[in-house]
């Protein structure tokens, strides 16, 4: 059974195409990195996984259900990590509640935390390197802690899929590192790590594979084998190069 | 003398269980309210629960019924729209403001004379609550408290993330729905101690208090009920001993511990702080 099977799908806002003809399919855990500029429908495919929008062609289907038929079901099963500008940065919320937030889709409406909910929820923090802040505002937090505690959230959930929606947008380097080894780690785990991100260089060296899109599935497969200064200037619509910095490549602007 | 005393004795235990009431609910909400930045909604699910209650004198029903129904009506189409338009939420709730209060007009038109009893839910009139009322006012106060405690953690998650919440399969739709409900029961509570008017400052003034001083929706609900309780029960001793209206007095105090409250803010002064300390480090680098 494939994690992931998306077949020419298309998506549409009004009268904009935002995905047109997106065929691409997860067949074991792996980490997954969607790199394309903005407004290329990334956010959208997201979205598609997790049955929040439809497709007006194409079929979807991720971990044996059709997101938009199970969409309760399957969402109980994904972790998510929005971003970060979306969230108030001053929320009345202490890290451990943000946290604890990841356990409750899997309880009823009338819920309380067990034990095994307070400890999931701190080894996902210590899993993300913030088991000190567990009583700390969130809103004493810097930019990359808070997402670290976005993604020990999810993880808190114990999904089979995780999806991160620019996880490392505005993130120091070291946290950067941080964040990106945890999702790896993860995935040794057999969780299948999505991330979606218009940075390319940061997760290029842990993915297993990449897909470039730009509304259309550009090149798909093993980084190594798909990235290529045509592919790339292809999908941001502008020269790109690949320099060589002791053996990794780094892409810039051409 | 000694009925009179029983009387005026009877009026104030149904004003002081009254005023308690409506700051417990309004103040408990309040907070939910001011972070999910819903307080224009709270406005006009306050203005139709008063169109609710002149409509219903015009029916010659019970003023309370008439505004729960119309306050639960509104409140969901407010949620149904603020999921469907998102984006305009704004000029969505300015039209169902308008709305909500030109229908309260309409019907306040529509009384053949001019109407006391309609004025009460207009700017509230605490000291005329009745046993009857105190009973229906108790009921709501049990549910909201108790669908409150019970649905809290949903609550926290769709206020601080709804987008995350629906993603990872929470039923965002029902607790939205159970909270509006909430806030439309809240309204009924408050419209005949504080009025339709005077709704949205205690829904808004106590937990905006409380904010300043919190950093958890736990303790925030705790000094917001605590912010609603003195300026509920001030106004109405004051408002007795100056025979002035107890909703108003309510109101300006409640506004009034919102800009103390601005002042000695905990939050704002460990900013002070670090001002202070980059201008010592300034200073002293130069």
């Amino acid at each position: 059974m494939n994690i992931v099977k998306v077949e020419n799908v298309y998506v549409a806002y009004g009268p904009f195409i935002a995905l047109e003809d997106v065929t691409w399919s997860i067949k074991k855990p792996l980490f997954l990195s969607v790199i394309g500029p903005n407004g290329a429908g990334k956010t959208t495919l997201l979205r598609v996984l997790l049955g929040l929008i439809k497709p007006f062609v194409g079929k979807v289907e991720v971990l044996g259900l059709d997101p938009s038929k199970k969409a309760l079901k399957l969402r109980r099963r994904i972790g998510y990590v929005p971003q970060r500008e979306r969230i108030d940065p001053a929320a009345l919320v202490l890290v451990k509640d943000v946290v604890l937030m990841g356990r409750l889709p899997k309880k009823k409406p009338i819920a309380f935390f067990t034990k095994e909910d307070v400890e999931k929820a701190r080894e996902a923090l210590k899993l993300v390197d913030m088991d000190n802040f567990w009583d700390k505002p969130f809103s004493h937090l810097s930019g990359g802690q808070q997402q670290r505690v976005l993604i020990a959230r999810a993880i808190a959930s114990q999904p089979e899929i995780l999806l991160l929606d620019e996880p490392l947008a505005g993130v120091d380097i070291a946290s950067e590192g941080r964040i990106l080894q945890a999702l790896k780690n993860l995935v040794s785990e057999g969780v299948t790590v999505v991330i979606v991100t218009h940075n390319l260089n940061p997760s290029l060296k842990l993915s297993d594979e990449v897909i470039l899109l730009n509304r259309k599935v550009v090149a798909a497969g093993p980084p190594q084998k798909v990235l290529n200064e045509e592919t790339l200037t292809k999908t941001f619509m502008r020269e790109m190069k690949i320099l060589r910095l002791e053996k990794e490549k780094v892409i810039v602007e051409g | 003398m000694g009925t009179f005393n029983f009387f005026l004795y009877s009026f104030l235990i149904n004003a002081l269980i009254a005023t308690l009431l409506t700051s417990l609910t309004t103040s408990a909400v309040g907070v939910f309210v001011v972070q999910k930045k819903m307080s224009t909604m709270g406005a006009a699910v306050a203005h139709s629960s008063l169109a609710g209650a002149i409509l219903a004198l015009l029916l010659k029903i019970n003023p309370l019924l008439g505004a729960f129904i119309l306050s639960i009506l509104f409140s969901f189409l407010i949620s149904y729209i603020g999921k469907k338009e998102e984006g305009r939420m704004d000029v969505m709730l300015g039209l169902v403001f308008g709305l909500s209060t030109a229908l309260a007009v309409l019907f306040l038109s529509l009384t053949s004379t001019y109407s006391v009893s309609a004025w009460q839910y207009i700017i509230g009139d605490v000291l005329s609550v009745t046993i009857d009322e105190i009973n229906i006012l108790l009921t709501l106060t049990f549910t909201t408290l108790l669908l409150i405690t019970l649905l809290f953690k949903g609550f926290k998650f769709i206020v601080f993330d709804e987008e995350t919440a629906e993603a990872m399969g929470l039923r965002t739709d029902l607790l939205r729905y159970t909270l509006t409900m909430i806030v439309a029961i809240v309204t009924v509570i408050s419209l005949k101690v504080v009025g339709s008017i005077l709704t949205i400052i205690l829904l808004v003034a106590p937990a905006a208090s409380a904010y300043e001083f919190s950093h958890s929706f736990e303790k925030a609900v705790i000094l917001a009920e605590l912010f609603a309780l003195t300026s509920g029960l001030t106004g109405l001793i004051a408002s007795i001993y100056l025979n002035v209206s107890a909703s108003a007095i309510t109101g300006i105090i409640a506004v009034f511990t919102y800009f103390l409250s601005y002042i000695f803010s905990t939050k704002r002064r460990k900013c002070k702080c670090i001002v202070k300390q980059i201008r010592v480090i300034k200073e002293k680098t130069l």
